[in-house]
């Protein structure tokens, strides 16, 4: 579990049990849920050098019909997908608890109350990390829950 | 900058593309079309170019209707460069037949436009959830009926499709999924299952349309079950309209 709304403590603890991620793992399936452009840019071309195979959604609906239809090994959500104050990533939490056993889901959260992160506890979040987090600190914490799958 | 959603992306000019598959009636040796299955995707480099994230996508939405009214609008348009007389299969969620009031005027009335005749139209229903007012979907089912229009039910066996939905819709065609067919000369099970829907077919007066068929033991399988028309991979896989012509040329 990675439970963290320092990014810089979270990355420094992380450093010491993950090293700099290799392309030699096997190739798993990530589905990354971010309705901002530039930071879904970032992140599918950051993993995928990574050697993962990254797909995408935007929106609740949308996640959940990728989820149905294939078998992720890692869900990255944004918690808000919208304007308005929905916790969309929190639904995509407890969806994926629903219905893709073993699939880990790291919430990324600009807006990560003390309440929020409570909930993605108690739904079963693996890694609540704030935003702005750098990517080779999310990467490090997507590769220790996969290590330790 | 607020992006397009992804309805929005489906729903927009040219969001839709139309790929047919031939179900093909099997007589003896010969082999001849009997309809065409149009089968529409999602925008080109989208999630929704996957169909079954497309409708998957489209359920939860709760936009089957504005979908289904899109897909028929791109089927029939592509359908103009059909020959002449080829049936056409068109997939249609039962939550539109029962939603969409005006669903059997909107089809009689795009058909018109592009010259279709509503007996060439099957209307393949796709029951993927429970209707909640079946008089509003079976009264819609039988105005379309009355027009002409031929029924079949998809996904026979699994889900909603099953003995209560095949009494009370009375489809002309039950078209047996894939799950059964495929790979059915190794499972004695599945073998067992067609059989069945086969024989209550046969007793309700309907034709039976077997999806899936991806081998020469598949379609062997099913022919020696008494199925006489068969869908898949193996006979001819999903092409655009402009692929499907030059077949029917080569052919």
């Amino acid at each position: 579990m990675v439970w963290h709304s320092c990014a810089g403590q979270v990355a420094s603890r992380l450093r010491c049990v993950a090293p700099m991620m290799s392309i030699t793992h096997p190739q798993y399936r990530m589905l990354v849920v971010e309705d901002e452009s530039t930071a879904l840019a970032a992140l599918k071309k950051y993993f995928s050098k990574q050697g993962y195979r990254v797909e995408y959604a935007r929106e609740l609906e949308e996640a959940e019909a990728m989820i149905i239809t294939a078998k992720y090994d890692v869900v990255i959500a944004d918690l808000r997908l919208s304007w308005s104050y929905a916790v969309e990533g929190l639904e995509i939490l407890r969806f994926v608890r629903q219905h893709s056993r073993g699939t880990k889901v790291v919430i990324l959260s600009a807006y990560g109350t003390p309440e929020i992160q409570r909930s993605a506890r108690a739904l079963g979040a693996e890694a609540f990390l704030q935003k702005p987090t750098p990517l080779p600190e999310i990467a490090d914490a997507v590769k220790q829950l996969l290590e330790h799958a | 900058m607020t992006s397009r959603t992804l309805l929005q992306e489906i729903l927009s000019e040219g969001g839709l593309t139309v790929v047919f598959q031939p179900i093909m009636e099997i007589d003896k040796e010969k082999f001849s079309i009997f309809a065409m299955e149009a089968l529409s995707r999602g925008p080109k480099g989208s999630n929704a170019e996957r169909a079954d994230v497309m409708f998957e996508y489209v359920r939860r939405k709760g936009k089957e209707s504005d979908v289904d009214r899109a897909c028929a609008a791109a089927v029939f348009k592509a359908s103009e460069a059909l020959p002449a007389g080829c049936a056409i299969s068109l997939n249609v969620h039962a939550a539109t037949l029962e939603r969409d009031r005006d669903w059997p005027e909107f089809l009689a009335d795009v058909c018109g436009r592009h010259g279709l005749p509503l007996n060439r139209l099957i209307l393949e229903i796709v029951e993927q959830q429970k209707y909640t007012d079946p008089e509003r979907f079976f009264q819609a089912v039988d105005r379309l009926r009355r027009a002409g229009v031929r029924v079949a039910l998809d996904d026979i066996g699994l889900g909603y499709s099953n003995y209560r939905m095949l009494i009370e819709l009375h489809p002309d065609f039950f078209k047996i999924d894939r799950y059964f067919v495929t790979g059915s000369s190794q499972k004695p099970n599945a073998r067992a299952a067609i059989e069945s829907i086969v024989l209550l077919a046969d007793r309700l007066g309907a034709q039976v349309i077997a999806e899936g068929i991806e081998t020469e033991e598949d379609l062997n399988t099913v022919r020696q079950l008494g199925i006489r028309m068969a869908q898949g991979y193996y006979l001819a896989p999903p092409a655009s309209i402009l692929n499907t012509k030059q077949n029917n040329q080569d052919a």
